[in-house]
Order: structure tokens, then sequence, then C-alpha cells
């Protein structure tokens, strides 16, 4: 039940990051001439395109789940060391069961214009080209996404990193590590294609060219601490924090979890084109039609455990003294909490929210974030008006106001995106 | 008999201009926004009631920008209806208030600007009405509500500041804000329709009843029995930090995503609508006198209370008892 709350979260949070933060970008003045255009318009258009409203209500529908166990959505507190506070009784499960085939009819109609078995099933770069060419899919969400996309060049935008870190996606707390059906952690590298295993205890924080209290190198979250040091006018730059994967800079999101989940065809994708913005959408959308497929076969499984314990109490002392993490698949990406508890209080408690993996600014080395290093280099048509920016940050679904800082070829510029 | 088609369409005279604007804030109270059915935020634009500026969420890019909005709102030049305000109040660090900035000018200079200009200053959600979670001690990056500081009057704006309509900043205080309570409460601003206030501030139609009014699990408070663990069928309000007896708020009367609320799902109320939230203390766990929580429900007498809980508890049917009664 936790693992449906948390899928029904990442669905509302992949559809209304797509519709209503990366496809306005495309409802602007200078792309007014495109062929596309108006088909753009019609679907994308804020608060108005047919998409938009289509996907406002799906949005809200699938969250109507999580306020069936959790009271409410958002800002739910629910979720229990031990378990969930209620149950589920077959009467939540039929409403459960409802939500989620109001969701995929959506999904199906609206985004993909084909079946969800379909969809999922196309598996390398060219079947998936071969589809687009069908008039359905073409038109739908997705196909006008990609296919404007493309016409914009977004193909060829936004490399980044070029590596990819994921706790993987679901947990199953009573059986240990995932099961092989749903999608793995691991560190998987655009360039070799090769997938390594997930450490935790590799993942580091520098704060360099952060405004934070300055030590030296990068401290794992154990041994981390935030202590704000504001020094404006000096080259440190931003109030995030710069994470590293060793001495890797690493991207998190929804990309990342199909890669190292071994979806073959986003694999084939980023083999044959690179890292890419469009690519980054493209995944996040691909996402929600794997999480709808898994919440409907969640539902199943709980359909033959209804009246079993949702609430198994940790013992009395269990959090007198001690340390522990957890990292559980956000809207955005892999999210890590380390927490040490001294006495029956919290010593030290430090979060890696994915957000900060793609956003971080320079580190101790000097080696740039995964924002940074994608947008350095790129060309402006107006730098006045930087969309280009708009799309390679917003296709990682960042904080809904952020300011994006680079580096031109001989003076400094700061947008804010 | 009168057919539609004989008739003049209905007028809508009114078209508020609104700018939302996000301080020291998580984008719950937007993603609550987000979540209203009943009207949506997308009803209310495309039936003419709203005309929205600026969302950080919804709205297309513009030429010139936030900031040229902003410049124009200002100096006078763009009439701004109605100024939603969403987040805490950032005045940290020593003053400056460039822990939370945009384009190198501190937003508490920007909110105050704006606000200056407002027919309507709204504060969305408890942090931009009394600070909420990131003013609450140690209150590290000196945050504040916007005409509250907790539950002291007067914040980033005096006590008796009044916008261009003659009202205070009206706070739909929630954590976050009930997501009807704020689209209904903008579709009443525009219409110049009548909003009550209570003493801090809320509208009285949406802060006008208890969040235990409604409640499912009523029945286990009324006869006593209290739950000492989560998970259970029970009343919260003994033991496990329940504060919906004397938190003033609509979520049991008007269930959340049309489905539910925190106390029914086995959840305590944080009391997330008042002032001092978050309470200095566990949101699981009951400050008790005795065997008695130190906050009754609102207006009750302590020595009658106590009464009354004996007498219930004596009173107690066995279907309570066993906790057969589904909540």
């Amino acid at each position: 039940m936790r693992n449906l709350c948390l899928m029904a979260e990442n669905v509302q949070s992949d559809l209304r990051q797509s519709f209503l933060f990366f496809t306005p970008d495309f409802v602007h003045a200078r792309y007014a001439g495109l062929p596309l255009f108006a088909d753009i318009e019609a679907a994308f258009a804020p608060l108005k395109g047919r998409v938009v409203r289509a996907t406002l209500a799906a949005s809200r529908k699938v969250v109507e789940l999580v306020a069936i166990f959790g009271g409410q959505w958002p800002h739910s507190s629910y979720m229990l060391p031990g378990g969930i506070t209620r149950g589920a009784t077959a009467r939540e499960l039929i409403d459960c069961q409802d939500i989620v085939d109001q969701v995929i009819r959506y999904y199906e109609d609206e985004v993909i214009g084909d079946s969800l078995d379909n969809w999922l099933a196309l598996d390398d770069a060219d079947a998936f080209f071969s589809w687009l060419d069908a008039a359905p899919h073409a038109a739908s969400a997705i196909g006008l996404l990609t296919r404007f996309a493309r016409r914009i060049g977004l193909q060829k935008t936004g490399i980044g990193a070029r590596h990819f870190l994921s706790a993987g996606a679901w947990h199953d707390p009573q059986h240990g590590p995932a099961p092989a059906s749903l999608p793995g952690a691991g560190i998987y590298h655009a360039d070799t294609g090769q997938l390594d295993p997930f450490d935790p205890a590799l993942i580091n924080e520098h704060v360099r060219h952060a405004w934070y209290r300055p030590y030296p190198g990068g401290l794992h979250p154990f041994a981390g601490e935030t202590v704000p040091d504001y020094q404006p006018d000096t080259d440190r730059y931003t109030w995030a924090k710069a994470p590293r994967y060793g001495e890797l800079v690493v991207e998190a999101g929804p990309l990342a979890e199909l890669l190292t989940g071994g979806d073959t065809l986003i694999r084939s994708l980023l083999a044959s084109e690179g890292p890419n913005t469009w690519l980054r959408q493209f995944a996040r959308l691909r996402r929600t039609g794997h999480t709808l497929h898994h919440m409907k076969q969640h539902l199943a499984d709980l359909a033959g455990q209804l009246g079993t314990p949702h609430y198994l109490p940790p013992p009395a002392d269990a959090f007198d003294n001690g340390e522990g993490y957890g990292f559980v698949q956000a809207a955005r990406g892999s999210l890590g909490h380390w927490i040490q508890v001294e006495d029956g209080r919290i010593s030290r408690y430090q979060i890696v929210t994915p957000t900060a993996w793609n956003a971080s600014p320079k580190d101790s080395a000097g080696r740039h974030g995964h924002w940074e290093q994608s947008v350095i280099g790129l060309e402006l048509a107006d730098p006045s008006d930087p969309i280009e920016i708009g799309h390679i940050v917003r296709a990682h679904d960042p904080c809904l106001v952020c300011t994006v800082h680079f580096v031109g070829r001989s003076e400094k510029h700061r947008y804010g995106v | 008999m009168l057919f539609v088609h004989n008739l003049p369409p209905v007028e809508t005279p009114f078209m508020a201009t609104l700018l939302w604007l996000q301080t020291g804030s998580c984008s719950g109270d937007t993603m609550s926004l987000l979540t209203a059915d009943s009207p949506s935020i997308e009803t209310l634009v495309r039936n003419g009631t709203l005309d929205i500026l600026w969302h950080p969420s919804l709205t297309e890019a513009r030429p010139g920008g936030l900031g040229g909005l902003i410049a124009e709102i200002e100096a006078g030049t763009r009439p701004l209806d109605i100024l939603c305000i969403e987040g805490s109040l950032i005045t940290g660090p020593l003053g400056t208030g460039m822990f939370d900035s945009y384009r190198g000018r501190p937003k508490i200079q920007i909110a105050e600007a704006l606000a200056r200009r407002a027919r309507h200053v709204v504060a969305v959600g408890t942090c931009a009405a009394f600070g909420g979670i990131p003013a609450a001690p140690p209150n590290p990056t000196d945050c504040t509500g916007l005409q509250f500081d907790r539950e002291t009057p007067g914040g980033l704006l005096p006590p008796d500041w009044r916008s261009g309509a003659g009202l205070p900043v009206i706070n739909l205080a929630g954590c976050p804000t009930h997501p009807t309570t704020i689209t209904r409460s903008l579709a009443m601003i525009a219409q110049g329709l009548p909003l009550e206030l209570d003493g801090l501030n809320r509208p009285r139609a949406f802060y006008g009843s208890t969040v235990h009014q409604g409640c499912t699990r009523n029945e286990y408070h009324d006869y006593n029995l209290e739950e000492t663990q989560l998970g259970g069928r029970g009343c919260l309000f003994f033991n496990l930090g329940c504060q919906g007896p004397n938190t003033l708020a609509n979520c049991n009367s008007e269930l959340w995503n049309g489905r539910s609320s925190k106390p029914r799902a086995g959840v305590p109320c944080f009391g997330c609508t008042s002032p001092g939230f978050p309470k200095d203390g566990d949101l699981f766990r009951t400050e008790k006198i005795g065997a008695v929580p130190v906050a009754l429900p609102l207006g009750v007498s302590r020595a009658h209370y106590i009464a009354y809980k004996n007498l219930a508890q004596a009173a107690m049917p066995l279907r309570i008892k066993n906790r057969d009664m589904e909540p």
C-alpha cells in the first residue's frame, strides 16, 4: 500500500511536470511559425489546452488513492515505521481499482493513443519510430511532444553528466530487496552501456562553492553538516550542495530509473543518440506507463492480502540509539535520508535530494554539476530570452522557481528561469 | 415558456487579475490548488472569474517576464486585484531577506511592494499566514507570516495594515490549505461576495467548525475509547496527539480529494490551520495533566469534561468497546 501511494504520487508529478511545466515552453512566440504550432497550442496552452485540462483532471484523480489510505493529498502523514495507519478493505480496493482504471484510460486516450500493453511492448528505437508514424500515435500527447521537441532540436541538447544514478524504484519491506519484476538500482554509464551496482557508501557532498561553513573535500551524509554561511561576492554561488558518487558527477531522475531498471527502449534510444533533453522528458512519460502497470499489479496482489496486519509496531526501545538510512524513488529521482539518534534524540539528519544531484554546483575538484555541464557551450538565439536553457532544466523537473547560472564566452550572466 | 436561445447570455462582469508569488515555500499549496475540483482553477480561468497574470507553475512566459510585471504593478500602471503569497516570509540572514531573493532583490521586499498596490492580499497556507514550519523554533532563517508572527499580530506587515479594498491579509491557513478553500475563496473575492473573517483573519465560511466535527471516529471519542497505539480504530485525541477538537478547519465536513481526512485515515490532526502550528513537541503524542489532555476541546471546562468522560466511559456500548465500528 505504501508502494501504491508512492506510485500515485509519481504519476501525478510526472503528468503535471510534463504538461504544466515542460510543454508550456513550446507555446512560445519564437515557435509560432513552425508547422506543428497550431496543434501544439491546441494541446498544450497553459490551463486551456486539451491535454492540459485532461491532465489536470487525471492528476487530481490519481491522488484520490493516497487520500483513501492517507486521509489527504498533498501533505499526508500515514506512513509509520512499521506500516501505515489504516488497512485496506474490499470497498477501498474497488475504489482504488476504479481510480487506476480511469487514469489508465486517460493515459491511453490522451498521452499515447494506444493500449498500455502495446506501448510497454515497444522495445527499441526502431520500433518506436515506426510506431510514431501511425496517425493516432503521432497525434497523441507524447507523439506531439516528441515530434515538436525533435523539430526544435531537443534531441541534441542537454547532454550533461553521462552517468546515471538510481537507488531503485520500490521496495518490498517484508521480503528484503525489491523483486526482479520492479526496476532495480544501479549506476548506468552512457558511454559504455555498463550497469554497476549502487553503493550508498560512495555518496559524498561538497560545499566548496556553496554558501555553507567550509570543509575540505566531500563528506558522507553520516558525517555531513549543513551550516549556512552566506558569502556573497566570493566564488561561492548557491545554496545547493554538490553531491558526488565517489568522484563521479551523476544525474538522477526517471531517465536514470529506466536505464538502471532495464527498459530496453530507453537504453536503445540512449545508445543511438546519447543523453538529451527530449529523451529525459520522454522517459518521464514512459515511466508513467510502467507505474500504471505496476499499480494494477499491486492492487491485484493486495486483493489477496486484505485483512492482514497493516501496522507492526517496532519495539519500544527501537528509537533510543542508532543510525539508519533509506532511499525512495521520489518523482524527481532517488531521494536519500540519513538519520543518527542518540539518547532518543536526532543527533544528525542529512538529506540528499534528486534536485541536489542534478543542480549541484562545482565541487572541491572544480567539476561542474550536471545541469552546469548540460548548458555550458549552449548557443542561445536570444540571450535576453534563454528559452533553450528552460527546456533543458525543466526536463529535469526542477524545483518550481529556480535560478540557473552559467558562464558565457567572455562575460558572466545570470538568468532567472 | 422561455428558451435559452431567447435570453441574453449570463454576464460575468468580474475578471480579477491575480499574481501568485512563492516565498519560502514547498509548493504544497500550489499542489493543493491543482487538486481543487469544485471549482477547479482552470474553470475559474475559463469562465472569466480570474485572469492569472502570473503563477510560477500555471502561466506561460510573458514578455518582460515576472520582473517586468512586478515593475508595472509597483509603478501603478497595471492594476492588481488579488495578490496571493505562498510561503513563509524569510527575513534572514541578518534582516536582509537574502536567503530568498529574486534577481538579487529579497522576496520580502517584493511582497511588501506588491501588497501596497493590491486590492486584496491572500496568504495561501499557514506559512504565509503565520510563519508555519519554517518559523517554528529555532527558526534558523528568521521567518514570519505576512501579518502575524505565529500567534502575535504583526508579521512582515503591521497589525493595522489594510489592502486597497480595506481588508487585512486574508489568511487561508492550512498546511496545505484545503484545496477548495483556495478556489472558493478566490472566486468569492473576485465576485465581491461577502467574506467574513474570524479573529485570525481566516474566512469563517471555511474555518467555522472544528476538525472533530464530522470525524468518523466520533463515537469512540464520545464513549472515551482512546487508542494508545497508531493503526487502530479508536479515537486519537487522548494519547496520539490529535488536535481535531481544538482546531478550526473543514477537513471532516469537506473531505480531502473528495475521499477522506487525516483523522478518518487514522492520522492525528496536527492543528495545521492554527497560528501555533507546528506545536513545539511530538505531533503524535498528547500532552496530559493526569489522564486528561492539557488542550481540551475548544471552550470546554476541565471539571465538566472529566465528569462527562467518566459518565461516557461507563455508558460505553460493547460494539465500541470491541472496536466493531469501522471509522
